[in-house]
């Protein structure tokens, strides 16, 4: 099968990532006072693990909020409303993690207003402060058609999935996905690949809900153009 | 030592994990890594170490193992230490320095070539920690890997290990609430189980029919098993409490099993306390196991109906890992990383009493289908999250990011 695409493009470099997580270096927070003040103090890089990488840590169960900071809310301090209010918090639209952390903090300040400073976790379930440590690495697979990406996107990692599409929107310049950016080069035979692309609302899903919505973004129009 | 490469692992966990672990082990080829605890046998870090150090080998760098010597008073020593920065009352004599150091210091004559030119080198637990001390001209990065929970230690022994603790170049602590605010970078590692090892590979029926027949106990009955050191911290004692309180309804069986390590002397005690207060109990069989009683135990846990962890204070409690790998529903004490691995009501229950112990031990027993969806939920969990592959690659991943300073964000090859 081969794309009707009007380009030739640069290969795509599959690659890897794994990481550690580290302590944030901020004192923990017992109440939603000290978690202000941890947020604002907290250098950007817990924001962005407490928002973002939570996605590439296993978790039990379907986790009821996509950050930290709302399953603390919900789970600890037992402050639902503050909880849903912190969950529908997307990171990934907002340009910069400055930008998040004025809003984490309108969010929590509100809800102080509210509730006065008497929001507590009990003993021992403090929110610990968090960052990681990524190492990105390359796998040794090149990608030089939109074929090739249909062939092997079932043997990406997990995390190669997160790597690629989501946290390549926090290091490149279009802010999308390094899928989408390569495909792009591709020219209009690639489009309805992007569009199945650009309509998967990934931050809400697990890392194998993504893959799985990704090989079903990628191989739909592949069968159109196969069958077309 | 297991001698078993990496590739054995396939099976379990898949071809992409493999290459993944390849791929970033490429980047640290020939690296001289050093190991060093206090034991070769008997308690969670040797048997991480066992078949951590030769799957290191296997990824191509170059790791071994060391063990502190040491004499009966140091052992009293780092126990001690290990007590106290548990939170336990715990003394701290000059005469107890004094021996640790003067044993440490000993055995850093033996390894301190081997330990200078080393790239990395990892430290397990207080016992050997003063090694940093003995070692000034220090090639790589030394890394203090705490196994234990040292959130609120007894501040007399903290005082003194904080001062050799914070020459590290980082520390590593199982879980992010079990550590100690230092200068340096604190990291967060989880253990985990090897699944081909004996205490956790597929047996046959018949080995475990025949490990129960050997102690006598009934095959058709219930069986509820803890499997620990004996050690107060397990309360093995609230566990005999607990089958007390559920006794009277129920027909089962205990189990409380267990051996010492070379490196804890109050085992003995304990023990005989344990036995003690079973005496003269024909439902409850208290076994003291040889250090190497691996497939022993494995059967154990793969006939128990339930098993208990019951502990007061933990670190991690790899003896839960190893009941989930094998499906069984946990009944665990509600501390440390027993914390991480039972989640209430989905693979198991948290317990802070005896009596909560009892109360949970009759529901799984009175409902074996909610027992078995707990135990295949566990199962799941554990191979996500608790084998081997995980941990390994998060050691290569703390090794790479110490030769880069520990930035945030690294490109490796």
């Amino acid at each position: 099968m081969v794309w009707k695409t009007e380009k030739v493009n640069m290969p795509f470099e599959v690659k890897d990532c794994t990481l550690i997580t580290r302590m944030g270096g901020v004192q923990a927070a017992v109440s939603l006072r000290e978690l202000r003040e941890g947020v604002a103090r907290c250098p950007l890089e817990c924001l962005f693990h407490h928002f973002c990488e939570t996605q590439l840590r296993p978790t039990f169960d379907d986790p009821e909020f996509s950050n930290d900071f709302a399953v603390w809310a919900a789970k600890h301090v037992r402050d639902r409303i503050l909880a849903e209010r912190l969950g529908v918090i997307n990171p990934y639209e907002f340009d910069n993690l400055e930008q998040l952390r004025e809003v984490v903090l309108e969010v929590v300040d509100d809800r102080l207003s509210e509730v006065g400073h008497h929001q507590f976790a009990p003993a021992g379930e403090d929110f610990r402060f968090m960052r990681a440590v990524t190492v990105v690495f390359d796998v040794g697979i090149q990608l030089r058609t939109p074929d090739d990406l249909v062939t092997r996107l079932p043997q990406f990692s997990t995390s190669s999935i997160y790597y690629h599409f989501v946290e390549a929107r926090r290091r490149t310049e279009t802010r999308l996905d390094d899928f989408s950016n390569w495909l792009a080069g591709f020219g209009a035979g690639t489009e309805p690949l992007l569009d199945a692309l650009h309509g998967i609302d990934f931050y809400y899903l697990t890392l194998r809900e993504l893959k799985d919505a990704l090989l079903e973004a990628v191989c739909q129009p592949f069968m159109e153009t196969a069958h077309g | 030592m297991v001698s078993m490469s990496l590739d054995s692992y396939e099976d379990v966990v898949g071809q992409v994990v493999i290459a993944q672990l390849r791929k970033l082990a490429h980047q640290l080829a020939g690296a001289r890594v050093v190991h060093v605890n206090s034991t070769r046998e008997g308690g969670g870090v040797a048997e991480i170490l066992s078949w951590l150090v030769p799957l290191m080998n296997d990824l191509g760098l170059d790791t071994s193992w060391e063990v502190i010597d040491g004499h009966a008073e140091y052992f009293h020593t780092t126990k001690s230490f290990h007590n106290g920065l548990q939170g336990s009352p715990a003394a701290l004599t000059d005469r107890m320095i004094k021996v640790y150091e003067d044993t440490v210091s000993a055995n850093a004559e033996r390894l301190r070539p081997k330990l200078s030119e080393a790239d990395f080198v990892i430290i397990h637990d207080p016992q050997p920690a003063f090694l940093i001390k003995c070692c000034p001209e220090r090639k790589g990065r030394w890394v203090w890997r705490c196994h234990i929970d040292v959130s609120r230690p007894n501040h007399r022994i903290w005082r003194y290990l904080k001062d050799l603790v914070s020459l590290y170049d980082a520390s590593i602590y199982s879980m992010p609430h079990f550590a100690r605010r230092l200068d340096h970078p604190q990291l967060i590692i989880a253990p985990s189980i090897d699944p081909l090892s004996d205490k956790n590979c597929e047996l046959p029926q018949g080995y475990i029919d025949a490990t129960l027949d050997r102690f006598g106990i009934d095959r058709r009955l219930p069986l509820l098993t803890q499997i620990s050191r004996f050690d107060r911290f397990k309360d093995p004692l609230g566990v005999i409490r607990a089958f007390d309180i559920l006794s009277g309804s129920l027909d089962a069986q205990l189990v409380l099993a267990g051996g010492g390590a070379d490196d804890d002397p109050e085992g003995q005690a304990v023990l005989n306390e344990v036995q003690e207060t079973a005496r003269g109990r024909e439902d409850i069989f208290i076994l003291d196991l040889p250090p190497d009683a691996h497939r022993t135990i494995n059967a154990l846990q793969r006939a128990s109906t339930v098993v208990i962890q019951k502990s007061l204070q933990e670190g991690f409690g790899l003896t839960v890992t190893e009941a989930m790998w094998k499906s069984k529903p946990v009944i665990g004490g509600n501390v440390g990383g027993i914390r991480l691995q039972v989640h209430n009501h989905h693979t198991g229950f948290l317990v802070d009493t005896p009596e909560g112990a009892a109360l949970r031990l009759r529901e799984l027993l009175r409902q074996p289908g909610k027992a078995g969806r707990m135990g295949r939920t566990a199962r799941e969990f554990v191979t996500v999250n608790f084998l081997l592959t995980r941990h390994l690659r998060e050691y290569l991943t703390l090794m790479l990011g110490l030769r880069h300073g520990l930035e945030s964000r690294l490109l490796a090859g």
